[in-house]
């Protein structure tokens, strides 16, 4: 009966603390096991003519223009045509923002290219991008969390193939505070 | 103590709900990113080799040429049997392939020797045209006219090329050359810019010399 008592006494007075710690306990494992839930096995992503690098995400005050540059990188050996071809068949670089996604393009300044000129052809220059470059935008972000899937058209070569134009999606989490 | 305790544990509880909450939403915010970029990105990176020469192989060599039929600039059709006896170049280009503008005057100077021996180009381009826009397909055409006036190519030239692209393997790159033989076999495939006397040779052995 004492022994009873005394079990019951105990209980009574560390049962809300047990009852909390095994509550953080139960949320920290929830927490765990629902972000081994989404973390992705292995990137599907294959190796791009065009990688975006940075950043993924701004943070910029809400309704007003604010500067945010862009980076990217052309894969080795490839170059792509600059914002400004030389030649007028030529396709050139473009990036857009949805009208949609809440962010506007407000302005953007391309890079100039460099010339480049192809084996065999000595006499004409090309003007692309190659390596990294980046691009100098102000966009106008609504208050709140966008996630902007802007897009960059560009079309790749080297020195002796060109691969078709291409529009990729450039996705980058905006938040306009 | 107890006390203590409790408001402790109530603190590290609310402390570490937000710590997951921000964590977890900044790992849903990567990973749809992430989502979205898979679905986007198809880009294969495509280097040279130490020659110069693109690592590419055409499964098309000593196979059947596959057959076709399209349009001219005039809206005839053309069908690459109707050349059936005749050495073939059936050469893949577009107005805005650097290196194909590059070999085109090569093959317009070669089609003009070798055409009295049976030899024929057919320059198909793989500019993107709109068939369910007339306006848009007028201009189109026109842009690829003015490209073929300015070039010189004197030889059949053929529009949507893309519909080609299974048969003729992807057609991956530009520009893309198959070289047929008399009796419709595909001899020889050059995948990108070579060099004119690479295009002789193989004209050559199309018409089996």
């Amino acid at each position: 009966m004492n022994k009873g008592t005394g079990i019951r006494d105990q209980g009574s007075g560390k049962t809300p603390e047990r009852g909390l710690w095994y509550l953080t306990a139960a949320v920290l494992m929830l927490s765990g096991c629902r972000l081994m839930a989404q973390a992705p096995a292995r990137s599907i992503v294959k190796p791009a003519e065009v990688d975006y690098l940075y950043p993924e995400q701004v943070s910029v005050p809400a309704g007003q223009a604010s500067k945010v540059v862009l980076h990217f990188r052309v894969g080795e050996g490839l170059h792509i045509n600059s914002h400004a071809p030389h030649e007028e068949f030529l396709i050139p670089t473009t990036f857009s923002i949805p009208e949609s996604s809440g962010v506007k393009l407000e302005e953007i300044n391309y890079p100039a290219g460099s010339d480049l000129t192809l084996p065999f052809d000595p006499t004409n220059k090309l003007s692309v991008y190659t390596g990294e470059f980046a691009l100098d935008t102000r966009i106008v972000a609504a208050k709140g969390d966008h996630l902007v899937e802007a897009k960059l058209r560009y079309q790749a070569c080297n020195n002796s193939i060109c691969l078709p134009p291409k529009t990729v999606t450039v996705a980058i989490d905006v938040v306009g505070r | 103590m107890k006390r203590n305790t409790l408001v402790l544990g109530a603190v590290l509880f609310i402390l570490a709900t937000f710590a997951w909450a921000g964590w977890a939403n900044f790992e849903y915010r990567k990973q749809a990113a992430e989502r979205i970029l898979a679905g986007a990105a198809q880009g294969e990176l495509v280097a040279d080799s130490p020659g110069g020469v693109p690592q590419l192989v055409s499964q098309l060599k000593d196979r059947p040429a596959p057959g076709f039929s399209l349009e001219d600039l005039s809206g005839k059709k053309v069908a690459l049997a109707s050349y059936k006896g005749k050495a073939v170049l059936v050469n893949f280009w577009a107005t805005w392939c650097a290196p194909c503008r590059i070999e085109t005057p090569w093959l317009v100077e070669l089609r003009n020797q070798y055409a009295g021996q049976g030899f024929e180009i057919l320059g198909v381009s793989t500019d993107d045209i709109d068939r369910d826009d007339a306006k848009k397909l007028g201009e189109e055409k026109q842009e690829i006219a003015k490209f073929v006036q300015r070039m010189k190519m004197d030889y059949p030239i053929l529009i949507d090329g893309a519909t080609l692209e299974h048969p003729y393997g992807g057609l991956d790159v530009l520009p893309e050359s198959f070289f047929v033989d008399r009796s419709g076999k595909v001899v020889a495939v050059q995948l990108g810019l070579t060099s004119k006397d690479d295009i002789e040779g193989n004209i050559k052995k199309a018409l089996g010399k």
